[in-house]
């Protein structure tokens, strides 16, 4: 898993995520999420890499 | 004693994993009163088979073929469950390469279906098809991809052929009623139509199900799960035929948008089954007017049926810790019990036996050390565990918890609607496969794969095919030496032959020339790349049809690799 960044554009990426969730309801907005988990996902392919980045987004930082 | 099956009257009842109905007429087999209660001796036995279902039968049939005497003790006297379900119903090509072995396939395959179209559907729309003649992996066995026919057919055929080898003495209504493990062997309490008697065995095999007494006797443990899901399952004898392919649904309307199995069997008998709600009513789902109302809805409400049985289920996954505890081994459904998705229960049984009665035959020969029955454990509880997570992972998608879990259901599916990478999120069961041994330690990291019973040419010409040489080998090992032959290699193979149970014979490909030894022709490298080896290289192959090990020249790793596959420490 990367942790340095690989972004090419990091605030061009997160303003579309947010533009794509305008205006949906809270359940629009979930099956949005998934599907782009999913989608996400399938770019990255590698097992391990998949595994390290769900257990490293269920852990927060302290504090 | 033949094994005919006609239809009585349907019985619509409400158990809750088995029904009892008259569906099925089951053929029934005589008791014979055994020779202990005459005498009153008590006889020590080699090997003693408990339950006659698909697992011990195969267990029987294997041992007969190899020679080994045993006893085979069932609670009944028929094949299936008497007067109930179908049960199983789809044969993977591993266990039909194995029943090939046996002697049993050509009946099988005269009376199964045969099938390798499966559609996925979520609400009216397909979401995705297969055919499995398309994909190669299939393609070179000389066995089809799958059959499918109802399980007690397959069981009556190996009881007619354990009769026809000898060998096993079959006892029908014997119930073992009692068990004590001493040093070396375990005494079982019998009760039958005559009374009870008492005889010890050196090697228990339970192949009992999933009710049986061994687990508390010996102190089995084990992990379980139980989930809500409720099915129901309707045999149906159609007028018009639906297509000759698996149908499943994920949502389907014609069933509260829960899931759908449209299955065919022998006889133009369809299997499909209903997802229900969970904790549904078991009697209620299982009346014939709600039975015939979700045919309507299904099928179009003219469908002229005929409903052979109807039965609710429920099901639980449970894995042993272990498959072998004193003298007892478990196997089939008393090893691990798993959801029917994916047709893992019984082909993972016939596995099973199939793995432990060539070893068992070794042993008891005197080929082997005792040793090698440690192997059973190590690889079909790898089986066992893999089995159990993927039918366990089937069984989410299809019944996903409220919340997240059934989200991403909904994500996965609307996905694969447009994309084809996500078809493979779609989990509506993974068909069985022959499972691979990983850490076994009568396996090199070379070996553990299934190899396939694909054709060759015998040096005459004439067609063969690896179930031959294994038939050919007769409970040894088999040596494939692929490529030109040195003549040391040649000396050496004769050599080892001369002191462990192997046979050797060359593979001559396009390119090759045959040597001193017996020799076959693969000229497609079919036989080549079923072993998974490439160029010079020989194959060490068991007679449960699996690679122990593969190497490139024939020196001391050979002669290792023979050793270590018979349980031989090093």
């Amino acid at each position: 898993m990367k942790t340095t960044l690989h972004f090419q554009d990091a605030d061009t990426f997160y303003e579309q995520l947010l533009d794509a969730h305008t205006g949906l309801d809270r359940e629009q907005s979930e099956l949005l999420n998934a599907r782009l988990i999913l989608l996400l996902a399938n770019q990255i392919g590698d097992a391990r890499v998949l595994g390290e980045c769900v257990a490293a987004a269920r852990t927060l930082p302290p504090g | 004693m033949s094994t005919p099956a006609s239809y009585g009257e349907t019985a619509f009842t409400n158990g809750y994993e088995f029904t009892q109905g008259a569906g099925y007429c089951l053929p029934e087999y005589p008791f014979t009163e055994p020779p202990e209660l005459k005498s009153g001796e008590v006889r020590r036995h080699k090997v003693v088979i408990v339950g006659a279902g698909i697992t011990g039968l195969t267990m029987a049939c294997c041992l007969a073929r190899l020679g080994v005497e045993a006893v085979l003790l069932d609670e009944d006297n028929t094949v299936g469950v008497k007067g109930a379900a179908s049960r199983g119903i789809c044969y993977t090509q591993k266990s039909l390469e194995i029943f090939h072995r046996l002697g049993v396939y050509e009946r099988i395959a005269a009376k199964g279906i045969q099938w390798s179209v499966g559609r996925t559907f979520a609400g009216k729309d397909e979401v995705y098809s297969f055919d499995l003649r398309k994909q190669s992996n299939f393609d070179r066995s000389i066995q089809p991809p799958f059959i499918n026919i109802q399980q007690f057919y397959i069981e009556g055929y190996l009881v007619e052929r354990i009769y026809g080898l000898g060998h096993v003495d079959l006892r029908w209504k014997s119930r073992v009623v009692g068990f004590e493990q001493h040093k070396d062997f375990a005494t079982l309490t019998v009760e039958t139509p005559a009374g009870q008697y008492k005889l010890e065995a050196e090697h228990v095999i339970d192949a009992s199900g999933s009710h049986t007494p061994f687990h508390a006797w010996c102190g089995a443990t084990m992990t379980s799960r139980r989930g809500d899901d409720r099915w129901c399952i309707a045999d149906v004898r159609f007028k018009n035929l639906p297509p000759t392919e698996r149908h499943t649904w994920i949502e389907a309307p014609f069933n509260g948008n829960r899931a759908v199995w449209q299955h065919l069997m022998a006889d133009d008998v369809w299997r499909i089954d209903y997802q229900m709600e969970p904790h549904a009513d078991p009697e209620y789902v299982s009346r014939e007017e709600v039975v015939r109302e979700r045919l309507r809805q299904q099928f179009g409400p003219d469908v002229e049926c005929e409903i052979v049985w109807v039965g609710p289920y429920a099901y639980r996954s449970q894995c042993l810790d272990k498959l072998r505890i004193g003298s007892v081994f478990f196997m089939g459904d008393t090893a691990k019990i798993v959801s029917p998705f994916g047709a893992r229960g019984g082909n993972t049984g016939v596995s099973d036996a199939d793995n432990l009665a060539w070893k068992l035959a070794a042993v008891l020969k005197g080929r082997a050390p005792a040793s090698l029955l440690e192997s059973y454990n190590e690889e079909r509880h790898e089986a066992a565990a893999q089995n159990v997570q993927v039918t366990n992972r089937t069984a989410r998608f299809l019944r996903p918890a409220e919340g997240m879990e059934r989200l991403f259901r909904k994500a996965a599916i609307s996905l694969a609607r447009q994309y084809h990478f996500a078809r493979q999120l779609i989990n509506t069961g993974r068909m069985a496969v022959a499972n691979s041994y990983t850490h076994s330690s009568i396996c090199d990291r070379t070996g553990g794969q299934s190899v396939q019973n694909v054709a060759f040419r015998w040096a005459d010409g004439s067609k063969g095919g690896v179930n031959d040489l294994l038939a050919w080998a007769d409970g040894g090992l088999l040596v494939l030496l692929f490529g030109d032959m040195p003549s040391t290699a040649c000396q050496r193979l004769k050599q080892l032959a001369t002191h462990a149970p192997v046979h050797c014979v060359q593979v001559v490909g396009p390119d090759n020339r045959a040597g001193a030894l017996e020799h076959v022709l693969d000229p497609h490298g079919h036989l080549q790349g079923a072993c998974h080896v490439f160029g010079h290289a020989w194959a060490l192959i068991r007679p449960d049809g699996y690679l122990a090990a593969t190497g490139e020249s024939v020196d001391t790793g050979l002669i290792q690799a023979v050793q270590r596959s018979l349980g031989i420490k090093q």
